[in-house]
């Protein structure tokens, strides 16, 4: 039987189905208006092609699971706009499109392991960990004795991603990188 | 939380201070922890043990109303459970006062020069305020008068109308089914919300003064508590006798931290509070 949410299980990046297709709650808001009775407004992504709707539950009203399951997959190299994957649970080679990816593959590594979302059989997005640790391959020249407070240049990965980092930091060291924030999170010796 | 705006919610609560003591009101320290914290039956209380932590100052500030004093008010975090999203925690900060005299109508004056007074004191400009009844309000944002089905007329709310409550906009005289603590006159009761960048800031009343009525609507929103599974609150005896002995009053509770929300045009009403 199908899992079951109800409006107070809603969190953003939860999958549930609606009209026999899968979203992904992107934002939500209690609201009681007058008295009596409270909803709860959503913005929901479609996991098929993207697109945001927008739709208002009444509490209590439950809607099912979307038939989604996230697999660890492990990044082997990209071929053009796609990128392809190991499914760690079977071994199968995954290509996911640049589209799919949706800016995740910036942040790309050798090895790197990731859920990817499948929706009947099909990839239909990725979430990276929420912290990756990755070596800078350019940035401007750290300046010495420059303790100001705050003061961030930006810094580049491999694969294209670009994060603020404090003044100090040189290119070729290995930072921290917080996914969800796109912050700089902290130098990590090697 | 940032320093900058704990320091402009200090000055907001200092200068809505003052202004209550210019008006002739009286702070009053009521207890978070109380018998019987809401009777509408879509607010839940945090228990602890025997008791709860409030819902809002309401029942104690109207007790005080009661004992002579004719004009009051109330600072103080409130509890909430089973709301969520960014206008909304379990525990925020509500600004209540009633004025013993008076109704709702002399209530949105108040209301007015404090969202003016809130504006100033936080450097920013107001746009015009407006005023609408609640009928109107659907006239105007929806495609035509509020359904007869009450869940399909607060969708219809929810959905189409609140968020084009853009302007500081007073809402007045909700149906009468949507009194909750408000007189009723005629097919409507004398209540008001002031709504501004789609957010519901402020709920006032014509203060009820009868208690046999409160009663009923009590034991009504108690059925519909119990119906969806939740356990009725208990009757505050002491307010229905309080109640009854009141003068004519008016009564406003404003959410302090949706007001530096909307003002400072944050992203979440946690920005302005400290986390617990």
């Amino acid at each position: 039987m199908a899992l079951k949410y109800q409006t107070s299980d809603f969190r953003n990046g939860l999958k549930i189905e609606l009209d026999g297709n899968p979203y992904q709650i992107v934002y939500f808001q209690f609201v009681k208006p007058g008295k009596g009775t409270a909803f709860t407004r959503t913005k929901l992504k479609s996991l098929i092609n993207g697109n945001v709707i927008e739709r208002t539950f009444r509490t209590g009203e439950t809607l099912e699971a979307a038939d989604c399951e996230e697999i660890t997959m492990q990044y082997q190299y990209d071929e053009g706009d796609m990128f392809h994957f190991m499914n760690m649970e079977s071994f199968d080679q995954v290509g996911i499109h640049k589209d799919v990816m949706d800016g995740a593959e910036k942040y790309l590594i050798d090895g790197l392991e990731l859920d990817v979302m499948v929706y009947k059989g099909r990839p239909v997005g990725v979430e990276l960990p929420n912290f990756i640790i990755a070596e800078i391959t350019f940035c401007e020249p750290g300046v010495k004795g420059n303790t100001a407070q705050g003061a961030t240049k930006p810094a580049t990965f491999a694969n294209g991603a670009t994060v603020l980092v404090p003044l100090f930091i040189d290119q070729g060291e290995t930072i921290k990188v917080d996914t969800r924030s796109k912050e700089y999170a902290g130098r990590v010796k090697q | 939380m940032s320093p900058d705006l704990l320091r402009k919610r200090a000055q907001l609560l200092w200068a809505v201070r003052s202004w209550f003591q210019e008006q002739g009101y009286l702070e009053i320290n009521v207890p978070i922890r109380v018998r019987s914290p809401a009777f509408e039956s879509q607010l839940f209380a945090p228990q602890v043990g025997e008791q709860f932590l409030h819902t809002s100052p309401e029942f104690s500030l109207k007790r005080v109303l009661a004992s002579g004093l004719p004009r009051v008010y109330a600072i103080c975090p409130c509890f909430r459970e089973e709301e969520w999203g960014p206008l909304h925690s379990g525990e925020f900060t509500m600004v209540e006062w009633y004025r013993a005299g008076c109704g709702y109508r002399e209530m949105m004056e108040d209301v007015q020069q404090l969202l003016v007074l809130a504006a100033e004191t936080l450097g920013v400009s107001l746009d015009p305020i407006e005023r609408m009844t609640h009928a109107e309000a659907y006239l105007r944002f929806s495609k035509g008068p509020a359904p007869a089905d009450s869940v399909e007329a607060q969708r219809v709310w929810v959905n189409d109308i609140e968020p084009q409550l853009q302007a500081p906009t007073f809402v007045v005289d909700y149906p009468a089914e949507e009194a909750a603590f408000a007189q009723i006159r005629g097919p409507v009761a004398e209540r008001f919300e002031l709504f501004y960048k789609g957010v519901e800031l402020a709920n006032a009343f014509s203060e009820l003064l009868d208690g046999e009525e409160l009663l009923q609507r009590w034991e009504a929103n108690n059925a519909e508590r119990v119906a969806s599974g939740h356990a009725p609150h208990p009757v505050d005896e002491r307010l229905l006798a309080a109640v009854s002995g009141h003068p004519r009053a008016g009564g406003v509770a404003l959410g302090l931290d949706r007001l530096v929300y909307v003002l400072l045009g944050l992203e979440d009403i946690r920005q302005s509070q400290v986390p617990g």
